[in-house]
């Protein structure tokens, strides 16, 4: 559309940089296209960017002078030597690093990054899973720091951590989840050491009641996850009891030696606790004191419904709500809960089985605010439950269908209604049909994510009506759905934004379809191909050439063969987890050939055991040295 | 017991301190006329350790007091002959030493006023000679000391005042000084084994109790210099062989003839508590070094338990360090046995600190660490060996620098912590923070140490960390290839 110049005139820079304000990513992307003073104003005004290829990254980090936050999370080759040469740019202001999953980055680089970034405050390395006390201490040269998170960087121990906490001692918000080399006197230092303390994340640590000691004497702590803490018991609960004054947040699921007085010190020390995440509480009325709870997750507990009605009535500000596998749940529990937490935004309730759609109705109508509904293995809900969630949760933007058989077409169509649906979940729901794929197509626009696993009732002509209707399509699960074809799969050409994609046992589907997939969907990032084993050269040639973008791709039990799957990892520029189990026409040296292609970028592996002594050692030791982690089959 | 031997008592003590070559005359002049009681006045040096002893040994009448002692024996099991014996030996011993002191006394009436130095060698001698006699007797008596012990105690004034046993004032040592030095002439010989505390001290300057002990309640000893850095305390009176323990004395002293093989001989002579008894004063030691805190001076005074304590004390604190490890030539040690135990664990502290301090235990490190700001723990290489020959090369240049010292005081420091008691610990506290603050090490000059190889920490963000890698004995090479690793 042309725009008359005196348009742009009368706007002056200011105006465009507030207009830019209001605009949604995709808008973005098409405004700084318009003109070079638009250009200009979205790279002045541009404070995150998350980076796809490492080549970009000078050109992007030159082009936007005011950027904040920076993520390479999904960059592959990322590597010292990248860093070393982003260095010779000068100083840069970034204040959020994401480095999640760098793997290929040691501490060389890591150190330079945190140099180079003098205003670093965020940094997440998670996932770096070959990050250790070397790589912490390059990382406490930025003494600035505020975040860390550092989940399951395995080489992690109490030095390195005491490295970081002595390097940043305004830490407000640290995560060393499945960081297992940490032991009580790390935490220990952490906790004399960052007195700021906010969040903390000691997941599946094999720390001791000390640990628990030590955090108790934080003066700010707000959040503690303590997921499946094996040798935490009660006692080392009880010392949170007079602990921790500002904390609102806890999360001790899965402690194995965590029971019912332990939770209950916790719960006496902090009314004001907000948030409380446990497992097996066989016991509400303790929780009931808890006036400003918000969140309460007793998965697995015995709940019965007269605790739940206590409870609910008692902790009216619940807005998240989890009894998921409570085997007690029944419809009066429901009931009293939707009549008394009218906030409530989350209800989880998968896999109470006596929950009917009397429940659902109560609370369909009762909480008019709700936004996720989770009734995974709910069996008795039928289309009845979904009419009055249909007409009363007009918010409702996730809903967890999974294994629910009572759902049929017309249950989709009172579903269709809830427009607002972003997520639905439809696994193994067997009893829908391409007419509920037609109603939820129609109306759903918004729906980003849909599960469809093992839905085998529905063919081609329902999952054109969803790639007609709901363009909005990131994430599309149709593994298993053993009527598609290629006429079906094709028709997926039309999500443009769809990132994730599961084909996992589609036998039905040929090169045909995956060279429409590949050629439409441009931003593909997952592809999932398992035991799709009528897919000739043809659709990896295609996907070689057209999917520029996958990230991560599964060709086990796929009949790809050599030349095909050289061409594929050579070309797939940013491919990064490669899963290539049992390839019945790939030989030793066309894995060789074809892992050498990509070894520079490969940051996960799954291979064929046996591979393991044929490969050449050379390869693997590269594979090794970048970071990438191999999975033997 | 008579006031008079009281008197005699205080004179004792007040006189000790104040040693006059004119009282050394009079010493010489009263031993003629009483070396007949010559075993009695034995026993009085055998009683400066038991100072309990002493009025009974001032007793004139020291025939007396051989009749007291046979009626204690005889009250229990023992052999009148081989006591018999025994005596009949020491008396053979003390005419000689009579024979040899009526010859000094001749010809010190010719040389008086002479030098003072052989006026000492000659009272050492006798001194010698008189302590191996006392001993004897000692171990003699046997079991009969306790008894008579027992005896004594009871009659002492109130053993746990200030000033239990001196309770007279001083013009009454005086007197008694002039009228009865006749007894007490021996005790002004320099430099017993033992030297008795001078005990004025003790009326004014209260003992602080490091063990929660009552000051008083405890006599204080105190040893000189030489006498605690001399190889050997215990001397054969026969040949003059010197042993450090007196059990190998007494065993060494059986090659000497049948008399030291008896039991009695042969017997710990200190030990023979009788059970019922009161408890003797319990002996407490003090540090000759002047302004120590361990000496009886100090305000704070903090008296050592053993001899051996001493010694140690000594040597660590006050001597020169002079045992090198042999490892990793750094540390040193003046007590050979504390090198021996650094040395069993030498190379196996793998727990460093950037400030040079290695630890064996991870959580010593980072108590250390919380303890001590800048402190941070250091990242070694994975293939480190522990000490590699370069690496300790290195490690002595540096020792020329600050930091090498910085190093060594520290490991000094955290030795005396381990030896000594709290108060100890609290000194080397200080001392530790003072010259550990990041200031301190500001100061040392690093210049030297960049052309220094690749360190083998991986801490190339302070050159301090490089330093006190190549201070640790890491060889350079390792660096160097942990860097092309890296590079990968």
């Amino acid at each position: 559309m042309p725009l008359s110049p005196s348009i742009l005139s009368v706007l002056s820079e200011d105006l465009l940089v507030r207009v830019y304000g209001f605009l949604d990513p995709p808008c973005r992307k098409k405004w700084r296209l318009v003109s070079k003073e638009f250009h200009r104003v979205d790279s002045l005004s541009r404070t995150s960017i998350r980076i796809l290829r490492v080549e970009f990254l000078p050109a992007l980090l030159s082009n936007y002078p005011n950027l904040s936050s920076l993520d390479l999370s999904v960059c592959p080759k990322l590597d010292d030597d990248v860093v070393l040469r982003l260095a010779s740019h000068g100083a840069v202001s970034i204040k959020s690093l994401n480095l999640s999953r760098a793997t290929a980055l040691r501490a060389r680089g890591l150190e330079t990054l945190a140099r180079l970034c003098r205003g670093l405050e965020r940094v997440d390395v998670s996932h770096c899973w070959g990050f250790g006390d070397r790589e912490a201490a390059a990382l406490s040269v930025a003494a600035g720091l505020r975040e860390v998170r550092m989940d399951k960087c395995l080489s992690l121990s109490d030095v390195g951590l005491a490295r970081i906490v002595l390097g940043c001692s305004n830490l407000s918000k640290i995560s060393l989840k499945w960081c297992m080399e940490i032991s009580d006197l790390g935490i220990d230092l952490l906790c004399k050491k960052c007195k700021d303390l906010r969040s903390l994340d000691v997941s599946y640590l094999k720390i001791t009641n000390d640990s628990i000691r030590s955090i108790a004497l934080l003066p700010k702590l707000e959040v503690l996850e303590m997921v499946n803490c094996p040798l935490v018991d009660d006692d080392g609960l009880q010392y949170l009891e007079n602990g921790c004054p500002s904390l609102q947040e806890i999360d001790v699921t899965r402690c194995e030696r965590v029971s019912l007085s332990g939770v209950v010190s916790i719960v006496r020390g902090h009314p004001d606790l907000q948030h409380l995440k446990a497992i097996s509480l066989s016991f509400l009325h303790n929780i009931k004191a808890l006036k400003h709870l918000k969140t309460l997750w007793i998965d697995g507990a015995r709940v019965s419904d007269s605790s739940l009605l206590t409870l609910s009535s008692s902790c009216r500000s619940l807005t998240d709500i989890g009894v998921s596998k409570c085997v007690g749940v029944t419809d009066i529990g429901v009931v009293g809960l939707a009549r008394n937490c009218i906030n409530l935004k989350t209800l989880n309730l998968a896999c109470c089985g006596f929950v009917t759609d009397a429940a659902i109705s109560a609370v369909a109508q009762s909480c008019r605010n709700l936004e996720t509904l989770k009734l995974e293995s709910c069996h008795m809900i039928t289309e009845k439950g979904l009419q009055s969630l249909g007409c009363y949760s007009k918010d409702l933007q996730e809903l967890d269908l999974t294994d629910c058989y009572g759902v049929n077409d017309r249950g989709l169509e009172y579903i269709s209604k809830c427009s607002n649906l972003l997520r639905l979940k439809l696994g193994l729901c067997t009893n829908i049909s391409d007419k509920g794929m037609f109603h939820i197509g129609s109306k759903c626009s918004k729906l980003l994510e849909l599960d469809l696993y093992r839905c085998g009732g529905f063919g081609d002509d329902g999952l054109a009506a969803i790639s007609r209707g709901c363009k909005s399509l990131n994430r599309l699960i149709i593994s298993y759905c053993g009527e598609l074809t290629d006429a079906g799969v094709e028709q997926t050409r039309q999500l443009e934004h769809l990132s994730h994609l599961e084909l996992r046992g589609l036998k039905n589907i040929t090169g045909a379809g995956l060279a429409a997939v590949a050629c439409g969907c441009k931003k593909l990032d997952y592809l999932d191909l398992k035991k799709c084993e009528n897919i000739d050269d043809s659709g990896f040639w295609a996907l070689a050439y057209f999917a520029r973008n996958l990230r991560q791709i599964n060709l086990c039990y796929c009949s790809v063969s050599d030349t095909a799957l050289c061409m594929l990892m050579s070309n797939l520029s940013r491919v990064q987890d490669v899963d290539l189990v049992n390839l019945n026409r790939v030989t030793v040296e066309g894995s060789e050939f074809a892992l050498r292609a990509c070894c520079n970028r490969l940051k996960k592996l799954k291979l064929f055991a046996p591979l393991r002594f044929l490969l050449s050692s050379e390869l693997l030791e590269m594979l090794h040295a970048r970071g990438c982690r191999i999975r033997w089959d | 017991m008579e006031p008079e031997d009281d008197l005699c008592q205080n004179n004792w003590g007040g006189s000790s301190s104040s040693s006059s070559s004119k009282r050394r005359e009079q010493v010489c002049f009263t031993s003629q006329h009483k070396w007949e009681d010559a075993s009695i006045l034995d026993y009085e040096m055998g009683m400066e350790e038991e100072p309990a002893f002493q009025e009974n040994s001032n007793n004139n009448n020291g025939g007396q007091v051989n009749v007291d002692f046979l009626q204690g024996v005889r009250a229990q099991a023992w052999d009148p002959r081989t006591m018999l014996s025994n005596l009949s030996f020491m008396e053979e011993k003390i005419h000689e030493l009579q024979d040899l002191v009526h010859l000094m006394v001749a010809r010190n009436g010719q040389l008086q006023g002479r030098q003072e130095q052989l006026v000492a060698q000659q009272q050492q001698l006798i001194t010698t000679d008189l302590t191996s006699i006392i001993i004897q007797l000692i171990s003699t008596a046997g079991s009969l000391l306790p008894s008579v012990k027992h005896h004594n105690m009871s009659t002492a004034p109130g053993p746990f005042t200030g000033s239990a046993l001196f309770p007279y004032p001083r013009e009454a040592n005086n007197l008694a000084s002039q009228t009865l030095n006749n007894n007490t002439c021996e005790f002004d010989l320099p430099k017993p084994i033992v030297v008795e505390e001078e005990h004025e001290m003790k009326d004014e300057d209260d003992v602080e109790e490091g063990e929660n002990l009552l000051p008083g309640s405890y006599e204080i000893l105190q040893l000189e210099k030489e006498e605690i850095l001399a190889p050997h305390t215990h001397f054969c009176t026969i040949c003059g062989k010197g042993f450090k323990r007196d059990a190998n004395l007494r065993m060494h002293m059986r090659g000497h003839g049948d008399e030291y093989k008896t039991p009695a001989a042969l017997a710990k002579p200190n030990k023979e508590a009788v059970p019922g008894s009161e408890p003797m004063l319990i002996k407490r030691y003090s540090c000759p070094f002047p302004g120590c805190k361990r000496n009886k001076d100090h305000k704070k005074f903090q008296p050592l338990k053993t001899i051996l304590c001493v010694k140690n004390h000594y040597k660590r604190t006050h001597c020169d360090k002079s045992f090198t490890c042999s490892r990793c030539h750094t540390k040193k040690f003046s007590v050979i046995a504390d090198l021996k135990t650094h040395e069993k664990h030498c190379g196996k502290n793998k727990w460093l600190c950037s400030c040079g301090t290695t630890f064996s235990r991870k959580d010593k490190l980072f108590g250390h660490i919380a303890l001590f700001q800048g402190h941070t723990p250091a990242i070694p290489l994975e293939e480190t060996k522990p000490s590699a020959q370069k690496g300790s090369s290195a490690c002595e240049n540096s020792n020329n620098n600050n930091t090498g010292m910085v190093g060594f005081n520290l490991g000094s420091a955290t030795n005396a912590i381990e030896e000594v008691a709290q108060p100890g610990f609290m000194d080397g506290k200080i001392r530790f923070e003072d010259s550990f603050s990041p200031l301190s090490f500001d100061t040392c000059n690093f210049g030297g140490f960049h052309e220094f190889p690749r360190p083998m920490f991986d801490d190339s963000e302070s050159s301090f960390q490089m330093l006190i890698s190549s201070a640790c004995g890491f060889s350079p090479r390792n660096g160097g290839e942990s860097v092309s690793n890296t590079s990968l």
